[in-house]
């Protein structure tokens, strides 16, 4: 998970990013409250989308209030505790310690020491996290196993690769019923979407360090920024037929902002080059 | 059955227009069209049926119990398909089914590969999610058999992308005239900012 699912503010109202802020915020803290001081670092606004998208349906949220990590002075509105938070709480620490082993493995024995470090001051809330979630730790460990063949074989097949990352956050919601059915659905084509946005953006560092890249592999080392667009843009279709199945109560137009807005600026941000540019920046400030 | 108004989301003292105006928006929103050989079309299926019998109801209780006054709406999708090849058929109903692996198996037991061959693997591949390969497919199916209107229509609803499906109101596509700079101006200013 990148940062990639982010809501556009402008089309917000108050009362969803008010809502949206305080899931943040949520989440946060019960990732302090379950795993310690460290875990908040990796937080991120794919895991707040992960949190409202698996919350049950309410009709309204009363937030609480709490002392914000970063500055313990303050204290913000927080939504409460529930199982859909602690479960992508779970989810998150899980994700972002195979990410950080992903990078340890990509990386030489000097340049993957900073992602070494990180993952083992991680380690011991992982190794909660994977007890608490045996099952999603499981599937995410061999779905980036298949996935890391396949780099091996220079697989050139755009699907068979996407398939993997897109299964790996499927497993992220208990896929039994119709909820579960719709929430699968999703989250297996925003997985793809995820992974593809990202492989786009890897394109150039990929090339000039001779890494294999599913975009190149399929499109050729210049890419082919229309059929990858396309086919991005077919998988936020079914996002979006999902969504509409699903119920969401008072988060829908929170998520349907993130899918609709969010999801497709970003992709033009990663396609014309701007998004290095947003990612180096700080973008959640607490100062002003 | 649940109330009728509830369903479309309207009140009570709702407008005759008001609640055909409801109405014409779910129907916009579950109709077959946008759930055409997605898993999840059984479901949307159940909502425009359930719509549509509001829709029935309503009406029916408005023009003073009066039976007979059916709205006329969406009905399901049927599509007409006549099954040369029974193995062929076999698959279609097994896609339909879900069963997408035992469908695979009995394609790759067909020896010549025809346009209907390339269309049932583009389903196939559709109902995974694997989109690239889907387009490939169903493009394959349409230069061998260009008449075919099924394998054009396929093609076609992938070729739209997301401009075709349904979006709810005030989430247009009004993106693409927003330049480079703006794009990131938007970006960063998601969640700085504004105490809550």
């Amino acid at each position: 998970m990148f940062g990639y699912v982010r809501p556009f503010r402008p089309e917000l109202k108050c009362k969803d990013f008010d809502l949206y802020r305080a899931t943040y915020c949520g989440l946060c803290r019960c990732l302090r409250r379950r795993y310690g001081l460290i875990a908040p670092m990796f937080l991120n606004f794919d895991f707040t989308f992960l949190a409202l998208l698996l919350w049950e349906p309410e009709e309204s949220f009363a937030p609480c209030r709490g002392r914000c990590h970063a500055n313990p002075l303050r204290r913000l509105p927080m939504c409460q505790d529930s199982p859909a938070l602690e479960l992508a709480a779970d989810e998150s620490v899980i994700l972002a310690w195979w990410k950080l082993r992903d990078s340890v493995e990509d990386e030489g024995f000097w340049s993957g020491m900073g992602a070494r470090g990180l993952s083992g001051l991680l380690g011991p809330a992982y190794r909660k996290a994977a007890r608490r979630r045996p099952e999603f730790d499981g599937t995410v460990r061999v779905c980036l196993e298949e996935l890391s063949v396949l780099e091996k074989e220079n697989c050139p097949s755009l699907d068979k690769t996407a398939d993997t990352f897109a299964r790996l956050l499927q497993s992220a919601a208990p896929g039994e019923g119709e909820r579960g059915r719709v929430l699968s659905q999703l989250l297996y084509h925003l997985g793809r979407w995820i992974y593809l946005a990202d492989a786009r953006d890897d394109l150039e560092e990929d090339k000039l360090a001779g890494r294999y890249n599913p975009v190149s592999a399929r499109y050729g080392s210049e890419g082919d920024d229309c059929a990858l667009g396309l086919t991005m843009d077919q998988s936020l279709a079914l996002i979006g037929a999902a969504l509409q199945l699903g119920e969401f109560g008072c988060r829908r137009p929170l998520l349907e902002n993130i899918t609709y807005l969010g999801l497709p600026l970003v992709k033009k941000a990663v396609f014309d080059g701007s998004w290095k540019e947003i990612k180096k920046q700080k973008i959640w400030r607490n100062d002003t | 059955m649940r109330d009728p108004y509830n369903v479309l989301g309207v009140s009570q003292s709702a407008s005759d227009d008001e609640v055909k105006k409801a109405y014409r928006e779910l129907a916009r929103k579950y109709h077959p069209d946008n759930y055409q050989n997605n898993p999840l079309a059984d479901l949307a299926e159940e909502k425009m049926k359930e719509i549509n019998e509001a829709y029935d109801a309503i009406t029916k209780q408005r023009a003073g119990g009066y039976a007979g006054a059916s709205s006329g709406g969406y009905s399901g999708y049927q599509r007409g398909y006549s099954a040369t090849d029974p193995t062929y058929a076999q698959i279609r109903n097994l896609i339909n089914a879900g069963d997408l692996g035992q469908a695979e198996q009995l394609l790759y037991g067909v020896g010549q590969k025809d346009g209907e061959w390339y269309f049932l693997s583009g389903s196939i591949a559709y109902r995974r999610g694997w989109l690239d390969e889907a387009m490939q497919n169903y493009s394959r199916a349409v230069q061998l058999e260009p008449n075919n209107l099924e394998y054009r229509q396929a093609l076609s609803l992938m070729q739209r992308g997301t401009m075709g499906g349904y979006r709810p109101a005030g989430y247009g596509a009004g993106l693409d005239t927003m330049d480079c700079c703006t794009t990131m101006l938007c970006l960063n200013c998601l969640c700085g900012g504004g105490r809550c």
